[in-house]
């Protein structure tokens, strides 16, 4: 593990040292640089050769380490998928391989949303199934015979190699060669971008995020050249990025961004229109190939931007053209004949979409976050701190600005296009924490140029500076005089920081983003590990001990786990589509026994399965989740369900004896504390029945079931699981013997005979 | 304020007929007794058709929502609204209990069953030593038979004032519904268009050098103001609006720094934002020395200056850090 630790140290360290070194070399190609070329031409013979080398060495050295950064939680536990979702999207991919494509389009999951099932094919995006089925067939034709898992698990560190390649491109495109190197290697280790994309997080952002980078890039190549060939590349890679991630909106409002701001600089030029133009138009055509994007890009209104654009830039460039044919009174006359033209049809769209509802979007969005509790209890919809951002980005949070400030002053289209790009992903990083993803690469190309532009001015040598050109020396004479000294101390003192840099990210990535979550491990005082596998027992044992058609109730993070490892059905899961089916589990799981017997019975639940920390002191279990369910459950039954009465007087959250008698008596408490009470005593410190998370004696220790049983729990208690006991026969009447009483008199009743005319 | 000038001869009328009852108490007493409610129910009536929200006193309070003889719920806001009693939360409450009052009195199911009061701790201090209440705000309701539950106490702490929930709570407790209603806010429509007229009219105004609108640098500090504020977190700051910073109650010691790294103060958060903007001045510093053509000894000290506010304001940045984020091993 250590060597390991320092084996990668030592390659971000030479990595972004060499960075730091090529920028200084990196001069002649530099645009922005200030002028002195020519004079390095001398010392070496080919510098162009040793340039490409250089480049190509740190670049695969970038990928390298930032591929064996990401390989922590495979060293410490084994080749495994992490969390929740990527079990979801190993589950289809696994589909996508045994059944081919168009089955996996079509494929109705019956095992999911017991009783409704989920039409799988039409709700995901298929890129990642798609490029991980692909590899695997690859690799397979090639008679290289590895599993699927393996395939996924490794998947999002080979793709941070590609990101890194394509920040190089792109930074490359809106500075030059050194910045993009050192954008290269910050990117291949920034945490901010391995919290996505560490081995085994099979999910979508691991792809997505080369796929943006790589669809700039193309983006800013075909402004930059006017070509229809970037403009289809970068289409085809728009359409990889909608095909792996829903954050392709922010790709379909960027651009258009960046047209309109340049059409406000009046910068508009053909190369602009012709890239602009064909990348709407195709893009659109293929976005709307996805099932799952289908016809949205035309009908909502987060695709509205791009389209008004392209009608802007239309009549733009016709005016344009009406300009060069027409004398300057018949074009005024025409000028504002078009522009009323065009405000009344702006005009009658906005009140037509206000009527249809369309424009209220970020209203119900508001509306939602506040009201609806699963969005609320998600921890990735929450706004981000400072904490957060010094953590994911670290040095990089504090200089991008001074990248920001260099691409602003010395601007032109495509560093129109990056300062855009900072700012509206950092306004949406602030709002969301989940979103320092897409802030991630830019802050890396941006703190990139600012070191650059550091190391170029202050890591030359001035050696070369001994025989300038006669005429220049003027000019020169004043950089010479800011001498070695300063200037070998301040490059030593940046390469401290980006040290730091290096080693922070190490160890969060090590600390922060590498735990599967799947397997537990826990430290001793003296060092060693142990490893709590508590959750693969488990479904394990649902694997092998139920039926197969057995369904397993549970909160709805553990659904995608239930169905990848115990290839049982579930009633919920991550895919939060149903609302009033999470709250009717959450009712369940907050009612008492009796009345979660009704609807379990109502729902066919076989087996219900919580997770209960108490015994090892795991703060994630269903107990500290519990006031979600209760909140989810109370938005859809207001009437059964209060939040309140899980409360003390005191308003306090308590599962001890103080606490109130409706959680204790509820079916979640039950089932977490079930034999807890009397007979464990962890250690002698405590009395029996502490619950080692809440630190607290629990109040209810003498826990009757009557409608289920406990059927499994596992070693360290972490899951349990219980039986729901089929309905008894009829409750078999007293005996009772016959006692004849007083002989009755039986008087034949006449019937009337109106009955029966 | 109508309601002030009426008051004393309401107060000389009720205790007349106080004492009038008190006499005839033997006699006819039931009958009386609805001809009190009846009295009562009219008087109520015919203030909260005046104003929204019946402001009380002691013996009011105790006359019309404490004393037996009723057929209405009634709902009390327990306040202390005087400015000097500087209470900001009173004020945010009042305003949303206001919002719910109006929603009440304005819908079509406003009705004598229920009733919007307010008690200020400077008017009826009395009243909260009776019920033993030693904070503001608190909502009471009173309902119609017997004495208050503990449940007839809205929970603030934990559900907050916003008049939904106090509608909510409402239906709970007395089966009216209410639908919150609330003036549509203008104030930011008015201040936008303001803005806009103003900008534009400072274009208009210099419309023969609109130079200044190429100005790079100005655009520069502009999308580094937004960088900063995003990067110190003041759109969290917007979204769960903690407080400024944190006053320990024993000793008096103010800390600006929040002690987890969940969270944060408004104060760190500034102190944050100046922290990150001169680190990036430092690093903009030394690149200026290095490209600017000018006294090499200025130029010299400009580096220094530069390289001095990297450095400097860098450690003491990742010293705030590690104080938060306990367990981080590097200084």
């Amino acid at each position: 593990m250590a060597e390991h630790h320092t084996a990668s140290d030592c390659k971000h360290k030479t990595s972004s040292n060499a960075g730091g070194s090529v920028s200084g070399n990196g001069r002649p190609n530099s645009p922005a640089g200030c002028g002195g070329s020519g004079g390095l031409s001398g010392g070496l013979t080919q510098p162009a050769g040793w340039q490409s080398l250089l480049s190509f060495t740190i670049l695969f050295l970038a990928w390298l380490a930032g591929f064996s950064s990401r390989l922590f939680a495979v060293i410490r536990f084994e080749s495994i998928i992490h969390e929740f979702d990527p079990w979801f999207n190993y589950r289809s991919t696994h589909h996508l391989t045994t059944n081919g494509f168009y089955e996996f389009l079509n494929w109705f999951d019956e095992r999911a949303w017991y009783p409704l099932g989920r039409i799988v094919g039409g709700t995901v995006y298929p890129g990642l199934m798609v490029t991980a089925g692909l590899i695997h067939y690859i690799l397979n034709l090639l008679h290289v015979t590895v599993h699927i898992r393996d395939v996924c698990v490794f998947l999002a560190p080979v793709f941070s190699g590609l990101t890194a390649i394509s920040t190089f491109l792109l930074t490359r495109e809106l500075w030059n060669q050194g910045a993009g190197l050192l954008a290269a290697c910050f990117i291949a280790i920034v945490p901010g971008y391995i919290s996505r994309s560490v081995a085994g997080s099979f999910d979508n952002e691991g792809i997505a995020i080369f796929a943006l980078q790589f669809t700039y890039y193309l983006w800013v190549k075909s402004v930059k050249t006017g070509s229809v060939f970037w403009a289809i590349g970068c289409c085809l890679s728009y359409f990889y990025m909608v095909s792996a991630w829903g954050g392709y909106v922010f790709i379909i409002n960027l651009i258009p961004l960046h047209v309109f701001a340049l059409l406000l600089m009046q910068r508009f030029s053909r190369r602009l229109y012709i890239a602009y133009s064909t990348f709407y138009i195709v893009g659109l055509v293929l976005s709307m190939q996805i099932p799952f994007v289908g016809f949205q890009p035309i009908r909502t209104s987060e695709h509205m931007a791009a389209a008004g654009v392209f009608a802007l830039l239309q009549a733009y460039a016709f005016l344009q053209y009406l300009k060069d044919r027409l004398t300057r009174q018949e074009f005024q006359t025409l000028f504002f004949l078009g522009v009323s033209l065009a405000a009344g049809v702006v005009f009658l769209t906005v009140i037509y979409l206000t009527y249809t509802g369309e424009s209220h979007l970020p209203v119900m969005l508001r509306y939602a976050k506040i009201h609806i509790p699963i969005i609320a209890s998600v921890s990735e919809h929450q706004p981000t701190t400072w904490v957060s951002f010094f953590f994911d980005l670290h040095i990089l949070v504090c200089t991008f600005p001074a990248g920001l400030w260099f691409c602003i002053k010395n601007i032109n289209d495509e560093r129109v296009f990056v300062a855009l790009y900072a700012i509206s992903a950092v306004y949406f990083a602030g709002v969301m924490v989940r979103l320092m993803l897409t802030l991630t690469p830019v802050v890396c190309m941006l703190s990139a140029i600012a070191f650059s532009s550091v190391f170029e001015h202050y890591l030359g040598d001035d050696m070369k500076r001994e025989n300038p050109p006669a005429e220049d020396s003027k000019q020169d004479r004043p950089e010479e005089g800011l001498g070695p000294n300063i200037k070998s101390i301040v490059t030593m003192l940046m390469l401290m920081l980006l040290m730091m840099f290096a080693v922070h990210c190490t160890w969060v990535t090590s600390n922060a983003y590498s735990s599967p979550s799947v397997v537990l491990a826990s430290y001793n005082h003296d060092g060693s590990r142990n490893i709590l596998d508590d959750f693969r027992e488990a479904y394990y044992w649902l694997r092998q001990n139920t039926d197969e058609h057995a369904r397993v109730m549970s909160w709805w993070d553990y659904g995608y786990q239930i169905a990848g490892m115990a290839n049982r059905t579930t009633l919920v899961d991550n895919n939060t589509w149903n609302n009033s089916h999470i709250a009717l589990v959450g009712k369940a799981m907050s009612s008492n026994e009796s009345a979660a017997y009704e609807i379990m019975k109502s729902l066919d639940v076989d087996y219900v399965l919580i997770i209960f920390g108490g015994v090892i002191g795991y703060s994630g279990d269903d107990i500290n989740k519990f006031l979600w369910m209760v909140r989810i459950a109370e938005g859809e039954h207001p009437k059964d369900i209060r939040e309140s009465d899980y409360f003390t007087p005191q308003g306090e959250f308590r599962v001890d004896k103080a606490g109130s008698p409706t959680l204790l008596n509820c079916l979640m408490y039950k089932m977490s504390y079930y034999r807890f009470g009397p007979y464990t005593r962890l250690d002698f410190r405590t009395p029996p029945g502490f619950d080692r998370t809440r630190n607290a004696e629990i109040g209810n220790k003498d826990i009757r079931l009557k409608h289920l049983e406990e059927a499994f729990t596992s070693e360290h208690w972490l899951v349990r699981i219980y039986r729901v006991k089929k309905q008894e026969n009829r409750q078999a009447l007293d005996h009772k013997l016959r006692n004849i009483a007083a002989k009755q008199k039986y008087t034949s009743k006449k019937v009337l005979p109106s009955l029966f005319h | 304020m109508a309601v002030f000038k009426g008051f004393p001869l309401n107060l000389l009328f009720a205790s007349i007929l106080l004492i009038l009852l008190l006499c005839i108490q033997s006699g006819g007493g039931q009958k009386k007794k609805e001809n009190m409610l009846a009295e009562k129910v009219e008087q109520m009536m015919e203030w909260s058709s005046r104003r929204s929200v019946i402001r009380m006193n002691g013996d009011k309070f105790r006359r019309f929502v404490k004393a037996p003889p009723r057929n209405y719920s009634v709902i009390v806001m327990f306040t202390a609204l005087q400015p000097q009693r500087q209470c900001s939360v009173c004020r945010q409450a009042n305003e949303e209990y206001q919002v719910l009052a109006n929603s009440w009195r304005y819908s079509s199911a406003f009705s004598n069953k229920l009733f919007f009061t307010v008690v200020d701790y400077d008017e009826g201090a009395d009243v909260f030593q009776q019920l033993n209440m030693n904070s503001a705000p608190t909502f009471m309701h009173f309902p119609a038979k017997g004495k208050p539950k503990r449940a007839d106490t809205f929970d603030l702490q934990r559900i907050g004032f916003a008049s939904e929930q106090l509608a909510k709570w409402i239906a709970d407790r007395t089966d009216v519904q209410i639908r919150v209603f609330r003036p549509p806010n203008y104030s930011g429509t008015i201040a936008l268009a303001l803005l806009v007229s103003l900008v534009g009219g400072l274009l208009y105004l210099r419309r023969n050098n609109l130079e200044f609108i190429y100005n790079k640098t100005g655009w520069a500090m502009a999308a580094l103001c937004v960088v900063f504020a995003m990067t110190s977190g003041q759109m969290w700051n917007h979204i769960r609006g903690p407080p400024y910073a944190h006053k320990n109650p024993q000793n008096g010691q103010v800390s600006y720094i929040h002690g987890s790294s969940q969270a944060q103060f408004v104060a760190e958060s500034h102190i944050i934002l100046l922290l990150n903007a001169a680190i990036t001045m430092g690093m903009v510093l030394l690149n200026e020395a290095a490209t600017s053509k000018g006294d090499v000894g200025k130029r010299r000290i400009i580096c220094l200056v530069g390289l001095g506010l990297v450095v400097f304001f860098f450690s003491f940045l990742l010293s705030i850090f590690r104080s938060k984020y306990h367990g981080y091993p590097y200084r």
